[in-house]
Order: C-alpha cells, then structure tokens, then sequence
C-alpha cells in the first residue's frame, strides 16, 4: 500500500515549514493592505518581490560580494578550528593555555573591534573575512575540541592494548568519533561567518565594486527604498537557510551509516 | 538411576576438593581440562594491592596464578575488585603494590609470538562508524607485522562467532548477541593465548547468554586458550570454569578457589545435573560467606 503523502517524513519536513511561511506571508500581505500601512514604514510582500526583481543585478552583485567574504571566513575558520583542536588535544596544557583565548574571541563584540580591523588591514575584502573568522571559528574549535576528547575510554584502552601509534590513534579513533560533533559545529560556524560578514560590512560601509548586502541595507534606509532593503535582508536570511541545509546535508552524508542523528530508523 | 549414581558419586569428590584459600596452595591446583601435563603459569599474580587516588583501596592482597589452559572465573560482589584485578592482568592498570608476570616475565613480553593477550570488553565496544569486518580487523591493523592472510583471518574470526553473513552490516544493525559476538571475534582475530572476559555477557537476555557461554566454551577448547573471565552470575561461572575465585568487597580480596571438576566439553544437560546444583550451592554458600565479610569490613 503507497504511504500517504502526509505520513512521508521528508515530504512533511519540506512542506510543513512553507506552509507556514506561505500563511505568514499571506497574512502580512493582508495586514498592511487592510491597515494601508505605507511603504516606507512596512513595504507588503509583493512590493519586496518587486523590489528584488527589479534590482536584481544589483543585489546579486552584492549577494555575490557578501557571500565570497562569507565562504572565505567559513573555510578558514573551519580549517584553522581544526588545527586549533588537534594542537590542544595534544596536551592538556597547551589547551589550558589557549582555550580561554578563543572564548575571548567569541565574546568580544566585533562590531568594537571591526573598525581597529579595518585600519589595520588594508584591502577590504580580508578585513571583513578577518572580523567573520573572529565570529566564526569558536563553534569549530570548542566543538572539535569536545568531540577529539569525547573517546569511548574502552575503546581508547583497546588501542592501548594493541599499541597503537598516537597518530592511529588519531586517525583511526579520534577524528571519525569527533565527527558528530565536528558537524555540529559546522551548522552553527556556517550562519556565524554569514553573520560576521554582513556585521563587519555595515561597519566598514564599503561601497562601489565591493559593495555587500550589508551596504545595500543601509543605502536602501538612507534613501527610503525600504522594498529593496527587505528584499537584501530576504536575501541575507536566505542564504543563511541555505548555508544551514547545506551543512546538515553535508552531516547526513557522512553520518548516515552510523550516527543517531543522520540515521533514518523505523518504529 | 544410572545418571544419578554418576552424579552423586562427583559431588562426593567435588565437596572433598573443594577447598579453602586459606589452607592450600593455590599454585599448585591442576584444573581439570583433560591434559596432564604440568602447566605452565600464563599470570602469576602476588599479593597485588590497587588503591585509587582518591584513597579508595580497589583490592587488597591478591594472589592468584593462571595457569595455560585454565577456564578461571573471577566471581563476586559488586566492588570486590575482580574487574581491578582483570584489568591488572590486561596491562590496563598499574598495581599499586605487590608483582605480577606474564608469563614468567615481564609485561613487555605480552605481544610476542605465544604470548598475545585479548580483552573482551563488559560492552561490545565496538567503533560504530565502522562494518564488522572493520572493527575486527583493528587489531591487526594496529599491529605493524601482521603473519598471514589479513582477509583471511579476519574472516575465520567471523566464521567463528557465526557472524560471516553480517561482515557488512554497521554495529548498530546487530543485536546485543551479536555485536558481543563481534567484539569476541575481534579479539580472536589476533589468535589470543590468554583472553580476558571482563563480563561480557551481563546484559544480555538468558537465552543468548547461554548461548554465547557455549560458543565460548567450544573456542576455548578448540584454540587452546586461557581464559580469564569475570561473572557476577554463579551458574555462568560453574558452567564454564575449570576454576571459580571467589572475591568478598571493602576492600576487594581474593577469599576461595573452587575447582569445578567437570570433564570438558560440557554440554547444557550439565546445567540440569545434581552436581551442576551442587556446585553452584558450594559456589553461591563461598559467595554469601564473602558477602558477609564484605559488609563487616574484615580482612
């Protein structure tokens, strides 16, 4: 017997949440369409869309701006994450002395130590992959860490017993059980590097070629186009969803076969 | 009647040998496994103390030899330290005082060719991102000289716990049966002289207890092995030993050494037997003897 459509879980995982957009959508259209809310103060949904089509070659241009920062400061935080993990797993002392440094690069503000950033680097685009990086990079370094010293202590034993090498040990224990906990890290980095980018581009409000999303954002307010200004922030917050389903498809990939998380089980 | 003659008859010779550590010499029991031959030591383990750092004494005075070829349960309460002394006899922990050897020797001899040592976890702990055949293969690739047919060895050590059809199958597809399985073939696969069992089959139903203790039983007579197991059920222990320990908790010691002298191979009618019962009597009166020690607190 075919399964209802509606008891199909990935059916349901897509469906569910458009629906929900769709009605809030919908009713927001009908709000500021009743209430006759003017458009500079709530522009109504199709106005965004108009907005969007109409500059598109613009906001793509400045899509395409904010997402190279954002893909450059994802993947140099994850790389440089992972150094960082597997230099403090290494020993505990060297993690004791590090570990509260990279917390105090997630708690600093970086829209204070943005400008300090942007003086001392020169060429905008590294300034702005350099303030996401300092957002980013903490979720891959505290999460890698935890799941590198997160060992089954039997099967760490075992290795023992056997004699393995540190670098088995490594390979072959460490980095496929840090794996879940990697991923997770990856899912919170992702939105964290879009984030830093668009932050650090409002602070330095570059224009012209390198104008980001975030520029457009404020010129839109400036000038009162405020369809366009939600239509970059529709884009902003779509790329992040993007950014997101991406990374837990990456998750799904490599856990598939094992993980609880990315395992389709039956009841 | 005939059943019951035989029967009886063991059970005399059984109370005779039973015996009490106090009055003799351990060493030199001879387990009843079929071959006469003088046997040599595989642990010998002398007035081993483990006290943990946060001054908790795990076991106290442990004297205990291991001779090739044995079957030997350690059996007794909870905290009585017989997974301690496993541990200690696996290289898995240090003693705090007293000596022990492998074979006669050091620890650096455990390795050698005739002198491998394999450890069965209480927990399959198997790796779950790996197949089955994965996770038995391990040992082998850990090991920087491997003698034979890796493939090959790897799949008789799954054709041994009759697990061949599930080489491709992830941890997580077995049962708890058979992932214990895989974990005893894991440990096969590095052809083992000496294998330590540390409870392996705690949380598993009867039936596949039951099982798994004959599969074991039948290795162990096939291969050779010696076998160092540790149980909390009585029945397990006089089913599978050539020799129970008895161990009493506060602080964890060694109290009796009971020989179970059964002929090998045994068979599950010898679970239905009058002298199966009266061992496990003999056995279960030591173990609430040395229950009782333990809640008093006396040495």
């Amino acid at each position: 017997m075919k399964t209802p459509l509606i008891k199909n879980q990935g059916f349901v995982q897509i469906a569910a949440p458009i629906a929900v957009g769709v009605v809030f959508l919908l009713l927001w259209e009908l709000i500021v369409r009743a209430l006759g809310i003017a458009p500079y103060i709530l522009p109504d949904p199709v106005a965004i869309f108009e907005a969007l089509v109409d500059n598109w070659g613009v906001l793509f241009h400045a899509l395409w701006v904010t997402l190279t920062v954002t893909f450059f400061a994802f993947a140099i935080s994850v790389v440089l994450g992972v150094a960082c993990s597997l230099l403090f797993i290494q020993s505990k002392w060297i993690e004791v002395s590090f570990f509260p440094y990279a917390i105090l690069m997630q708690v600093t503000p970086i829209v204070a130590i943005a400008p300090l950033i942007i003086i001392w680097i020169n060429d905008t685009t590294w300034a702005l992959v350099v303030c996401a990086v300092i957002m980013a990079i903490f979720p891959v370094i505290s999460n890698t860490t935890l799941g590198l010293r997160s060992v089954d202590p039997n099967l760490l034993n075992m290795f023992r017993m056997y004699r393995a090498s540190r670098w088995q040990e490594l390979v072959r224990l460490r980095i496929p059980g840090a794996l879940p906990y990697f991923f997770g890290g990856l899912r919170i980095s992702s939105g964290l590097a879009l984030i830093g980018a668009v932050v650090a581009e409002f602070v330095a409000g570059t224009g012209g070629a390198k104008a980001g999303l975030a520029y457009m954002i404020l010129q839109s307010s400036y000038n009162l186009q405020i369809p366009k200004m939600f239509a970059a922030l529709f884009l902003i917050t779509a790329t992040g969803i993007l950014l997101f389903a991406l990374m837990v498809w990456l998750s799904n990939l490599a856990l598939r076969n094992w993980h609880d998380s990315a395992v389709k089980t039956e009841n | 009647m005939t059943m019951i003659r035989e029967f009886s008859g063991t059970t005399m010779d059984t109370t005779e040998r039973v015996s009490n550590r106090e009055d003799v010499d351990v060493s030199n029991k001879v387990a009843p496994t079929g071959d006469k031959r003088p046997r040599r030591p595989v642990i010998q383990a002398r007035n081993v103390d483990k006290v943990y750092g946060n001054g908790t004494t795990a076991l106290k005075d442990a004297t205990i030899d291991i001779k090739q070829g044995e079957f030997v349960s350690l059996l007794g309460p909870s905290g009585c330290g017989k997974s301690t002394l496993l541990r200690i006899m696996a290289g898995l922990g240090e003693a705090s005082r007293g000596t022990i050897k492998w074979w006669e020797q050091d620890y650096d001899v455990v390795g050698e060719k005739g002198r491998k040592l394999a450890f069965v976890f209480q927990n399959a702990t198997l790796m779950p991102w790996a197949k089955v055949r994965g996770n038995v293969r391990l040992p082998l690739d850990l090991e920087k000289y491997v003698a034979g047919d890796v493939d090959k060895r790897v799949e008789q050590a799954l054709d041994m716990v009759g697990l061949s059809r599930f080489a491709d199958a992830y941890p997580r597809e077995l049962s708890g049966g058979m992932q214990m399985r895989a974990s005893i073939a894991r440990a096969l696969v590095t052809q083992p002289n000496l294998l330590l069992m540390d409870e392996p089959f705690g949380a598993l139903d009867e039936m596949t207890r039951n099982k798994l203790n004959d599969d074991v039983l039948r290795l162990w007579q096939e291969n050779g092995w010696t076998i160092v197991f540790v149980t909390h059920s009585v029945y397990e222990a006089v089913y599978l030993s050539s020799r129970v320990v008895v161990m009493a908790a506060r602080p964890g010691r060694i109290v009796e050494d009971i020989i179970i002298d059964e002929p090998f191979p045994r068979h599950p009618d010898f679970r239905v037997s009058q002298s199966f019962a009266q061992y496990c009597k003999q056995v279960s009166f030591a173990l609430e003897k040395a229950s009782a020690m333990g809640q008093e607190g006396k040495v």
